[in-house]
């Protein structure tokens, strides 16, 4: 009997039995277990999973006591860009501090690539200075490692994106190495900046996006922020839930990056001085919510379990069972953050 | 050399990216006498599609894929002149864009790798481009299909104007069309009447195969 | 979705103890259940009392490190950060700038 309602990844509502939805729930975690070569969730998991789930309420909560902290990617682009709501960034922060009560935000700009950061590295300084005098909250400045734009016609190297196709397959590859080093470089200029103007902490956001050239770039990066400044707060935020191998034969301290899933990621986000982890799993928007949530959970108790550091589980749209559409609906997305807390065990969101 | 062995062997060059022993798996088959579209289908289509498969799961890497496509074409020449007796089959045409006001086309370019593997003659029109070009493009060259892909929410609509467009000009029987990239959905092609969806790239080949009648 | 995340499983910002305990997971490292264990024992509640806007009101006024409501004379922003340096025993970035620009 179809008496459950539910979602599909890209929002649409449906109606599901109850076998559905934990046959949808056990191949969901079959699936990630093979992909990522990981434990799947145990009976007792997929149970409490199948309760959450099926949970009449429109929105439910994690229990008293299992409360994370939750941290933003993209902070200030949230209210006076994508709302369109008309504000400058320090009363974006301090609507997130005094109105939603977030527990921390970031400043960005933007244009959101450490690359474009350059040249208005002053007028970013100054904003956060100005932040810092009135919040309460800690306050990130982040931005994306974004190789692509250093390739040509936004960048002085050749576009891998045009030699692949070409079987130019060398070429490609020294290209991204050439990225790598020009990337490093911007980073740590544009995060020591911000860092001595007062940040709470630098986020790297969407790593990971251009492929493993981007996650060595970040990983290099983080890694010369670390020895220079000590107590620097460095979040890694992933772009998707394996490394994509752009260039294949990357390697940071003796591992090769391309094809690294979560679990394996937060250990080179460790080495390389990240103080939060943020995984990133992919929502596939034909399968169900159910499918969705499992496997996640699963890619996420993995990830939890391998890592020293606190994991914040990105549930922006579209990552972390949260459905692909602009609106995510709140029975999903309360659904996907109890159920990654409580049988994930993740730090924060 | 039986028909299994020959299988078997060209899926493999295109899981070890092996060019001179898919050239030579290739020849043997048409020597021996073995039905190439068979060859091809089963054997080296096969191949590809798990080597598409593979990278779907980052289990192996866009080079090795760009390069099992390469060592693809080199087998398809050979068999294709089989399939003709020597006269080059005409090929079927596609055109593939990423949607106005999309600039996401690393997916779309591991599509396109693929589908010219399979012998199809594929417009790459790039990123961020007008549904009236795609439909110019089309008309242009006559093609058979039209690929479209986007990756974000805000910019699927373009999928559904080019469906919307294609009826408004009396064109809609005259091309199939395929939709992807990660907010689409089958459920979003049933709404919008495009003829097929592709998850990811080695479906994309399977589906286009399909609507060709292959 | 920020509202949707925080009512389902966020702390609560400076409404309780989010931002002490995010804080902790930022600067140190620490994983969830530790930074509450930390925050808890040098505030004087419980993990449990650290999420519960009652218990953490009169905390937050007692030590003077700034809550949701604006009150006459409670510190706010650079002022709150201080306190929260203080009772925290960490270093803020921020207060570090300021006192050297100030010469404190």
């Amino acid at each position: 009997m179809s008496d459950i309602f539910t979602r599909y990844g890209d929002g649409s509502p449906t109606r599901m039995s109850k076998e559905d939805i934990r046959f949808d729930l056990e191949e969901g975690t079959r699936d990630a277990a093979d992909r990522g070569k990981i434990p799947a969730l145990t009976e007792a998991e997929l149970d409490r999973l199948f309760e959450i789930c099926t949970m009449p309420e429109k929105a439910v909560t994690v229990e008293r006591g299992d409360e994370v902290v939750v941290s933003f990617d993209a902070g200030t682009l949230k209210l006076p860009v994508r709302a369109g709501i008309p504000m400058d960034r320090s009363t974006a922060i301090l609507t997130h501090e005094r109105a939603f009560c977030s527990d921390t935000m970031e400043l960005g700009h933007v244009d959101y690539s450490y690359k474009q950061l350059k040249a208005i590295i002053h007028e970013e300084c100054q904003a956060m200075e100005h932040i810092q005098l009135n919040t309460i909250i800690p306050v990130f400045y982040g931005a994306m490692p974004n190789l692509g734009l250093y390739t040509k016609p936004d960048g002085p190297i050749d576009n891998w994106s045009e030699l692949l196709p070409l079987a130019k397959i060398a070429e490609a590859k020294a290209a991204q190495e050439e990225a790598v080093e020009h990337a490093v470089k911007d980073m740590v200029y544009v995060a020591s900046r911000m860092y001595e103007s007062g940040a709470d902490g630098i986020n790297f956001d969407t790593v990971g996006a251009s492929g493993d050239a981007d996650v060595l770039a970040t990983l290099q990066a983080a890694q010369i922020l670390k020895e220079k400044y000590p107590d620097i707060a460095i979040e890694f935020g992933m772009a998707g839930e394996f490394v994509l191998g752009m260039h294949g034969e990357l390697y940071y301290d003796g591992t090769r990056l391309a094809g690294l899933y979560p679990h394996q990621q937060v250990k080179m986000a460790e080495k390389a001085g990240a103080n939060i982890f943020g995984a990133v799993i992919n929502t596939n928007s034909s399968m169900t919510f159910a499918w969705n949530i499992a496997r996640a959970v699963t890619f996420v108790k993995a990830c939890t379990e391998a890592a020293n550091i606190p994991v914040h589980v990105n549930v922006g749209m579209g990552v972390g069972a949260i459905p692909v559409t602009n609106t995510p609906p709140v029975d999903a997305v309360s659904r996907a953050d109890k159920a990654l807390v409580e049988i994930g065990k993740a730090d924060g969101l | 050399m039986s028909i299994e062995d020959i299988i078997a062997e060209s899926r493999e060059t295109i899981l070890q990216c092996d060019q001179a022993r898919a050239v030579a798996v290739a020849e043997r088959a048409v020597a021996q006498g073995f039905d190439p579209v068979q060859v091809l289908s089963e054997g080296f289509s096969y191949g590809i599609r798990q080597m598409g498969d593979l990278f779907g799961r980052g289990e192996v890497f866009l080079p090795q894929l760009i390069l099992s496509s390469e060592v693809m074409k080199s087998a398809v020449v050979i068999l294709d002149a089989a399939i003709q007796g020597g006269t080059p089959q005409a090929k079927a045409k596609m055109v593939i864009a990423t949607v106005e006001g999309d600039v996401h086309d690393i997916g779309k370019g591991i599509v396109v790798s693929l589908l010219k593997t399979q012998g199809i003659e594929v417009y790459d029109l790039g990123r961020d481009v007008p549904t009236v070009k795609i439909i110019e493009k089309a008309l242009e060259v006559d093609a058979n299909i039209i690929g479209t892909s986007a990756l974000l929410t805000t910019t699927l609509m373009g999928q559904k104007k080019l469906e919307d467009e294609l009826r408004k000009n009396g064109l809609r029987d005259k091309f199939k069309t395929m939709v992807g990239g990660a907010p689409a959905t089958q459920r979003w092609a049933d709404r919008i009447g495009a003829d097929a969806y592709a998850e990811d790239a080695a479906e994309a080949v399977t589906k286009a195969l399909a609507l060709l009648g292959r | 979705m920020a509202i949707t995340h925080e009512m389902a499983a966020g702390m609560g910002g400076i409404r309780t103890a989010g931002d002490l305990v995010a804080r902790m997971q930022m600067t140190k490292g620490m994983k969830i259940k530790d930074a509450k264990e930390y925050v808890a024992a040098k505030v004087g509640v419980s993990t449990f009392d650290l999420c519960d806007e009652a218990v953490m009101k009169e905390v937050r006024e007692q030590l003077d490190i700034g809550h949701v409501q604006a009150r006459v004379g409670a510190s706010i922003g650079m002022e709150a950060k201080f306190n929260i340096a203080r009772v925290l025993d960490m270093k803020i970035q921020a207060v570090e700038n300021f006192k050297r620009k100030t010469g404190m």
